[in-house]
């Protein structure tokens, strides 16, 4: 069951002059300037820059978690726009993981099931989920930590449940907005580590945004955003990974 | 499901100590209603017992048509005579549900000690009959001795009972001799001897100095009649008081008698008003807890989303629909709701083993005698709070759920 989703000759994320505006007040914010941005199956990308230069709403963008005040989000070729709230839910929850820079597990749960929780939501059984999230948790070496509470886990440990938790429906793509922001750069660099290492086996995409200009020496692929436009890409459009993509896959 | 019932039930714990408010807010709510509703059972059971056993009426009763408008003024013109008594009996007989029918005549006039006399209204029944229908009540006063002195019997043809405002008027004690005197069907003034046997409390207040027990011999040989003014009818069972009444009725008018059946409730205008003021009162107390459990539901709820809003945002980006958290809070509410109504069947059955352990009494309206003060389980009513409390949590919980529900993702999960 180890498929990735996005198996068509689309891009996985397409952007196509998406701006973003935010009303505060009588002045109007615009976050994004009409950004035009292609990430395809199995990339690691980073997305940096300063704060407030516009890379959670981004992030939020690619991830549906918010629409594009203009311009248009196309996931696996499909316009994100054009889809019911309840639609979307359903590809957030089959394409897409998420990791969040104040972990969010849900408190109430232990590890294990705050694992299990995206399985459960999609219908499967509680002993497929169950079995599915032990193999995340080992793999993010949590295997003795599964009953734990957040609460009772480390900043660093509760972002491995997180990491897990993003992996266990096997997405095409995993957001990590500032993901190690609130870890020390120890933790925050195992953290990086972990993803492009699973980035590398499974073939996971990754868009994951920082500040810390530190993070970024592993990336191949940088995205550097300045008010709300993207300053620089140091691999942009990338066709030839599409040819390679689209020609292993006949 | 589980992990939703799971997620649900940690999340009631996770602020216990509010959980615990509403719990407790919807039990009370539960209990207060189902006590009410146990006291309003066994007042109206008391009741109609009080009005078909212990007052010996029966289920119903055949009159002569006409008598219940215009009787009063001229009671004897629509008597049953003896032979409308054959023939109903020979109709009753035939019916095995009927399991006794009786008797009555009722008669007024002046009662008198020899020095002054005043005006009395009394029934004249079969006490033999009368006690048989008295010994099939289901309630605890229908074991009580409601009277002072001595029973009517049928080998007292003149024995006769005062209600205890008449007696002490005339200075009467029991074995006193009592001059009855009344206008015979003929219009003649009849005067008759009675023997004081007992003293009784008149059901309704206004008639304590008036009211008296005779025996039907003793009625119609005051009248000078062998008519009576009605038949009462016991049924084995209440239930069938409907039925029997359509079926007495057109059999009675094959026989080609103009007779018209009264059942127990429409006789007893005492036991109609009552409902209809426990009525009330239980849609007051009813409203009142329907606040009450709906304004904790949406604080608790409303407090619960205000919390976990980060939550709420998390599992929408995990792929929850919209519906999905309406669900999980619904399920929340209605959580509370059963086990508020839990708490409220066991409270209900606290307050009903309670009364039931110390027996207390109280002094009605209506009656002058202490008696036991009852209130009734009454586990169907107990299963509609329950159903009704836990839609009305739902109910109550799916306003701010469905806010929550809409509330914008990105939002939700920057809220701190
Ligand atoms: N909900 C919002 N309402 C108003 N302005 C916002 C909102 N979210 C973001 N912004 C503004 O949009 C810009 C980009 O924000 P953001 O994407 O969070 O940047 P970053 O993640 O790089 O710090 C900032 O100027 C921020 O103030
Ligand atoms: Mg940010």
């Amino acid at each position: 069951m180890n498929t990735i989703t996005s198996i068509g000759t689309a891009p996985l994320i397409e952007l196509r002059r998406a701006t973003k505006h935010y009303q505060i007040g009588e002045n109007p914010v615009i976050a994004l300037k009409g950004i035009d941005l292609i990430i395809q199956t199995r990339e690691f990308v980073a997305i940096w820059g300063p704060s407030g230069s516009g890379k959670s709403t981004l992030c939020n963008l690619i991830g549906m978690l918010d629409s594009p005040t203009t311009g248009s989000v196309l996931i696996d070729g499909q316009e994100v726009n054009d889809l019911s709230d309840n639609a979307r839910s359903e590809l957030r929850n089959r394409m897409i993981g998420f990791v969040f820079q104040n972990f969010n597990l849900v408190p109430v749960l232990s590890a294990l099931e705050n694992v299990m929780l995206p399985l459960q939501i999609a219908g499967a059984s509680s002993s497929v989920a169950r079995q599915r999230a032990l193999e995340r948790l080992a793999e993010v070496g949590l295997e003795k930590h599964v009953a734990h509470r957040p609460a009772k886990l480390s900043g660093g440990q509760q972002q491995r449940v997180a990491i897990a938790r993003a992996l266990v429906t096997d997405p095409a793509l995993v957001i990590a907005d500032e993901p190690t922001a609130n870890l020390d750069s120890g933790n925050a660099r195992r953290i990086i580590e972990l993803m492009l290492n699973i980035n590398a086996s499974h073939g996971t995409a990754f868009v994951f945004s920082t500040h810390d200009q530190r993070l970024l020496e592993s990336v191949k692929r940088r995205v550097l955003m300045q008010d709300g436009e993207i300053g620089s890409d140091s691999q942009p459009e990338r066709p030839a990974a599409q040819t390679r993509i689209a020609g292993s896959r006949p | 499901m589980i992990t939703w019932f799971k997620l649900a039930t940690r999340n009631l714990f996770r602020n216990g100590r509010r959980s615990l408010f509403t719990v407790m807010a919807i039990g009370l709510g539960f209990a207060a209603v189902n006590a009410l509703g146990g006291f309003t059972a066994y007042i109206f059971t008391s009741l109609e017992d009080s009005y078909i056993h212990i007052q010996g009426n029966g289920h119903m009763s055949i009159f002569k048509k006409g008598f219940l408008e215009e009787g009063k003024l001229d009671p004897t013109r629509y008597l049953l005579n003896e032979e409308d008594v054959r023939v109903i009996d020979e109709v009753l007989q035939a019916h095995p549900e009927i399991r006794i029918s009786t008797p009555e005549l009722n008669i007024s006039g002046l009662v008198s000690n020899g020095e002054v006399s005043t005006i009395f209204l009394a029934s004249g029944r079969v006490a033999s009959k009368v006690d048989v229908i008295r010994s099939h009540s289901r309630t605890k006063v229908g074991n009580m001795r409601l009277f002072d002195g001595d029973p009517m019997t049928d080998d007292k043809p003149n024995g006769l009972g005062m209600s205890q405002g008449l007696a002490d008027q005339l200075r009467f004690k029991q074995g006193d001799t009592v001059v009855v005197m009344a206008p015979t069907v003929s219009g003649q003034i009849n005067a008759l001897d009675g023997q004081m046997l007992q003293t009784f409390s008149s059901p309704v207040e206004a008639l304590e100095d008036k009211l008296m027990l005779v025996s039907l011999e003793f009625a119609q040989n005051l009248y000078d009649t062998t008519s009576v003014d009605r038949i009462n009818v016991l049924l084995n069972d209440g239930l069938l008081t409907q039925p029997m009444r359509a079926t007495l009725q057109s059999e009675l008018a094959a026989h080609g008698l103009d007779v018209e059946i009264k059942t127990w409730n429409e006789l007893s205008t005492f036991y109609t008003k009552v409902k209809n003021m426990f009525d009330v009162i239980f849609l007051f107390a009813f409203l009142i807890v329907f606040t009450i459990v709906v304004m904790s539901v949406v604080n608790t709820v409303g407090m619960a989303i205000m919390e976990r809003t980060r939550e709420i945002g998390t599992l929408r980006a995990l792929g929850v629909k919209r519906r999905g958290i309406v669900g999980l809070f619904a399920l929340e509410s209605m959580l509370l709701g059963l086990i508020g109504s839990l708490v409220g069947v066991l409270l209900t059955l606290a307050v009903w083993s309670s009364i039931a352990t110390f027996e207390p009494t109280w002094i009605p309206p209506q009656i002058t005698r202490r008696i036991p003060l009852e209130v009734y389980l009454v586990p169907k009513e107990m299963l509609w709070s329950l159903l009704a409390l836990m839609v009305l949590s739902l109910l109550a919980a799916s306003l701010p759920a469905r806010k929550a529900a809409r509330m914008e993702i990105v939002g939700a999960l920057g809220h701190v």
